[in-house]
C-alpha cells in the first residue's frame, strides 16, 4: 500500500462572526495516500470547501479560524509551521485549483508568466530558459498544445477548458505532493469536463500525486475518486472506498443523496429528494445533525451523537442504526 | 480572395493594414495631435532659454501693455505683445511653461505614488491598518488645500518645493481612495487567491497582482490631475501664494493680466490657453494610453 501523503485529524474550523462561532468544520479526519484522490462530496456550506482551505490555511481573515486537529503532510505538522515556512508549502507541496477558471487567472499577465511565477518562487533556477523548460513541462503535463505559442497567450485568449488546463498547470508545475481541487470541474461543460477528468487522472499517474477532490456531484466522484467522504453540517457522516459507497451505502444521509442523483436506467415520475434543510451552522442540533431530515431516526438520534464506527475495511459511519 | 481571419478573439476586425494609410492617419488625428501637443510643450519647456526672445523677468517701461505682431501697433519684436512691465509674453509663456508643467509633474509623481501604495496597502490589508490610512485620507479630503498652503508659504518660505509640497501634501488622498476601493475589490478576487495558492507573499501579491490591475484607474486619475495641478498651481499663484514674481508660470500670468481683460487681453488670453492645452491633451493622451494598455483591446 502506498504511503499517506496527508492525514488531517479531528480538524475544527470556525468563524467568528458578530452573531456567535460558526462550526463550518467540527471534527473531520482523513487522509489521502501516494498517487490517490479522496472525494469530499455535500451540500452547498456543508464545509467541503472549508475544508480545503484550512489545509492550505487561507481562511478568510479575520473571520476564519483552525481551532482544533492536526494537519500533517508527510510528517509535518501544517497548523505548527510560521506564517513565511507556511508559505514555502503552498504551491511547492500543496497546490490547488479554484472552481472558475474565468476569473482564477490574473488578466494583466501572460500563461508563461503566471506559470514562471510559481516555479520562480519555488525553484530556485539559475537562469531563464530553465524557468521556461519548467513552464513548458508544466504546459506539457496539462496537455496543452503548441505549449511554446500558448506561453505568450494572455488568459483572455483561451477557451474556459484551456484555462482551466493552464491553472492546473500553475498548481503542478512545482510537483506538488498534494493537489486540492474544488470543483474544477463545475464550471466547464460537460464534454470539457469528462476531458479534463480524464486528464487528470493521467497527470495523477504521471506524478503521483494525492488529490483531494471537492465536489458535490456524485458522477465526478464515480469517475475520479479513489474513496469519499461524505459531509454533512461539518461532519463526515461516512467515509469509504467509491465503489463500496455506491453499492452498499450505510449512512441515510449518504443513500438518500445517491437515489437523488437523476438514473438513465430507472424511469421515475418525479426524481428523489431530501425534505427539509440543512440545520443552521449557528444553532446545531443536540444529537446526530442529520436527525431531524432522516426517516428513520430514533429517539437516541435527537439525543446523542452518533461515534463513527468502523463497518467494513476503509469504511467508517456515524449512525446509530449502524452500530 | 480575401485572406482567412486568423484573429483570435476579434472575428470581424480588420487589421489595420487593410487600410490606406490616408484613412489610417485621419483615424488616429484624435491622438497623434494631442501627442504633439504634449511634445512641444516639453520640449519648449526644456529649451526656453534657446527659444525665448527675449528675458522674460526683464521690464521695458517703454513698451508695456503693447498688443501681439497680429494686431495694429504690435511689433514683430514682441510677438505675443508685452504685459503691464513690458515683459515679452510670449517669453514668458515659453518660462511660465516650464514651471507650471515641472511643478505639476512633480506633484503627479509624488501624489500618485503615495497615493497608490496607502491605497493598496489599505485596500489589501484591512483591518485596523486600512481603518488608521482611510481616517487621515478623509482628513485629508477635508482639509482646506489652500489654507494649507498659505500656512506653508509662512513656515516653509515662499519657492518652487513650497508650492510642490502644497499641491502634494493633501493630493495624494484622493489616489488613496480611489486605489483602495479597487484593492479591496481585487483583494478578493480568484487571480488573488491563486497567487496566495502558489506561495505569494502579501508584498508580492500588492504589488505584482493588483497593482497592474489598479493601472488603468491611476492613469486615468493622473492625467486628468494634470489639469488639476496646473489649474491648482495657477490658483496659488493667482493668490499670490504660488511661486514669487518675478518668475512666471502661467497661473500668475493669468493672474497678472486680470486688471486689463477689457484692454490688454493678450496677458491672460495666451496663458490660459496654454492650460486648457494641456489639460485637454493630457485627458486625450490618457484615454489613449488606458486602450493601449488594455492587453483585451491591444490586438484591435
Amino acid at each position: 500500500m502506498s504511503k499517506t501523503v496527508l492525514e488531517v485529524k479531528d480538524l475544527r474550523t470556525s468563524f467568528f462572526t458578530r452573531r456567535g462561532e460558526v462550526k463550518a468544520v467540527d471534527g473531520v479526519s482523513f487522509y489521502v495516500r501516494e498517487g490517490e484522490t479522496f472525494g469530499i462530496v455535500g451540500e452547498s456550506g456543508c464545509g467541503k470547501s472549508v475544508t480545503g482551505l484550512s489545509i492550505l490555511r487561507l481562511l478568510p481573515e479575520p473571520a476564519g479560524k483552525i481551532v482544533g486537529g492536526k494537519i500533517i503532510l508527510e510528517g509535518t505538522d501544517l497548523l505548527q509551521l510560521s506564517k513565511a515556512q507556511m508559505r514555502g508549502f503552498r504551491g511547492r507541496k500543496i497546490s490547488m485549483i479554484l472552481q472558475d477558471p474565468m476569473t482564477s487567472l490574473n488578466p494583466v499577465y501572460t500563461v508563461g508568466d503566471q506559470i514562471a511565477e510559481s516555479v520562480r518562487l519555488h525553484q530556485k533556477l539559475p537562469a531563464a530558459d530553465m524557468v521556461r523548460d519548467e513552464v513548458i513541462s508544466a504546459l506539457r503535463l496539462l496537455k496543452i498544445p503548441a505549449p511554446e505559442r500558448r506561453l505568450h497567450d494572455y488568459p483572455f485568449q483561451l477557451s474556459g477548458g484551456m484555462r482551466q488546463r493552464v491553472v492546473g498547470a500553475i498548481a503542478m508545475s512545482c510537483h506538488p505532493r498534494l493537489l486540492i481541487a474544488d470543483e474544477p470541474t463545475t464550471a466547464l461543460d460537460a464534454t470539457i469536463q469528462a476531458q479534463y477528468i480524464a486528464l487528470f487522472k493521467d497527470v495523477q499517474k504521471t506524478t503521483n500525486v494525492a488529490i483531494i477532490f471537492i465536489t458535490h456531484d456524485f458522477g465526478v466522484i464515480a469517475q475520479m475518486c479513489h474513496r469519499v467522504g461524505v459531509m454533512y453540517a461539518g461532519k463526515f457522516v461516512e467515509k469509504a472506498a467509491t465503489r463500496e459507497l455506491f453499492d452498499a451505502p450505510r449512512h441515510p444521509y449518504t443513500i438518500a443523496l445517491i437515489n437523488s442523483v437523476p438514473r438513465l436506467d430507472r424511469k421515475d415520475e418525479r426524481l428523489f429528494s431530501i425534505e427539509g434543510q440543512p440545520p443552521s451552522m449557528m444553532d446545531l442540533p443536540p444529537g446526530c445533525r442529520f436527525a431531524p431530515r432522516c426517516s428513520s431516526a430514533q429517539d437516541i438520534c435527537v439525543q446523542q451523537e452518533p461515534p463513527e464506527v468502523k463497518v467494513g475495511e476503509e469504511h467508517f459511519v456515524s449512525c446509530w442504526r449502524a452500530s | 480572395m480575401p485572406e482567412p481571419n486568423t484573429n483570435v478573439g476579434a472575428m470581424t476586425v480588420r487589421k489595420a493594414g487593410g487600410l490606406s494609410r490616408g484613412v489610417r492617419v485621419l483615424r488616429n488625428l484624435g491622438i497623434i495631435i494631442p501627442l504633439v501637443v504634449i511634445t512641444l510643450l516639453v520640449l519648449t519647456a526644456i529649451f526656453a532659454p534657446l527659444l525665448a526672445p527675449h528675458n522674460p523677468t526683464e521690464n521695458n517701461m517703454l513698451a508695456r501693455r503693447l498688443p501681439p505682431a497680429f494686431m495694429t501697433g504690435g511689433s514683430a519684436d514682441h510677438l505675443l505683445g508685452t504685459d503691464k512691465l513690458g515683459r515679452d509674453n510670449l517669453s514668458r509663456l515659453i518660462y511660465g511653461g516650464r514651471v507650471s508643467l515641472s511643478v505639476s509633474l512633480l506633484a503627479i509623481a509624488i501624489t500618485a505614488s503615495i497615493g497608490t501604495f496607502l491605497g493598496i496597502t489599505a485596500g489589501y490589508l484591512g483591518g485596523r491598518i486600512d481603518g488608521f490610512i482611510m481616517r487621515v485620507t478623509d482628513m485629508a479630503l477635508s482639509f482646506p488645500a489652500l489654507l494649507l498652503a498659505m500656512l506653508l508659504q509662512i513656515g516653509i518660505g515662499p519657492g518652487f518645493f513650497t508650492v510642490v509640497v502644497a499641491l502634494s501634501i493633501l493630493g495624494w488622498a484622493g489616489y488613496a481612495r480611489l486605489i483602495r476601493g479597487e484593492a479591496l475589490k481585487l483583494r478578493n478576487s480568484d487571480f488573488v487567491a491563486q497567487a496566495r495558492i502558489i506561495g505569494a507573499s502579501p508584498l508580492r501579491i500588492m504589488f505584482r497582482h493588483i497593482f497592474p490591475n489598479v493601472i488603468n484607474s491611476l492613469l486615468v486619475i493622473m492625467t486628468l490631475q494634470v489639469g488639476m495641478m496646473i489649474l491648482m498651481e495657477s490658483a496659488l499663484s493667482y493668490l499670490g501664494i504660488g511661486i514669487p514674481a518675478p518668475t512666471p508660470s502661467w497661473g500668475s500670468m493669468v493672474a497678472d493680466g486680470r486688471g486689463d481683460l477689457d484692454s490688454a487681453w493678450w496677458i491672460s488670453l495666451f496663458p490660459g490657453i496654454a492650460i486648457g492645452l494641456v489639460v485637454l491633451s493630457g485627458n486625450f493622451v490618457g484615454d489613449w494610453l488606458r486602450d493601449k494598455l488594455d492587453p483585451r483591446l491591444r490586438q484591435l
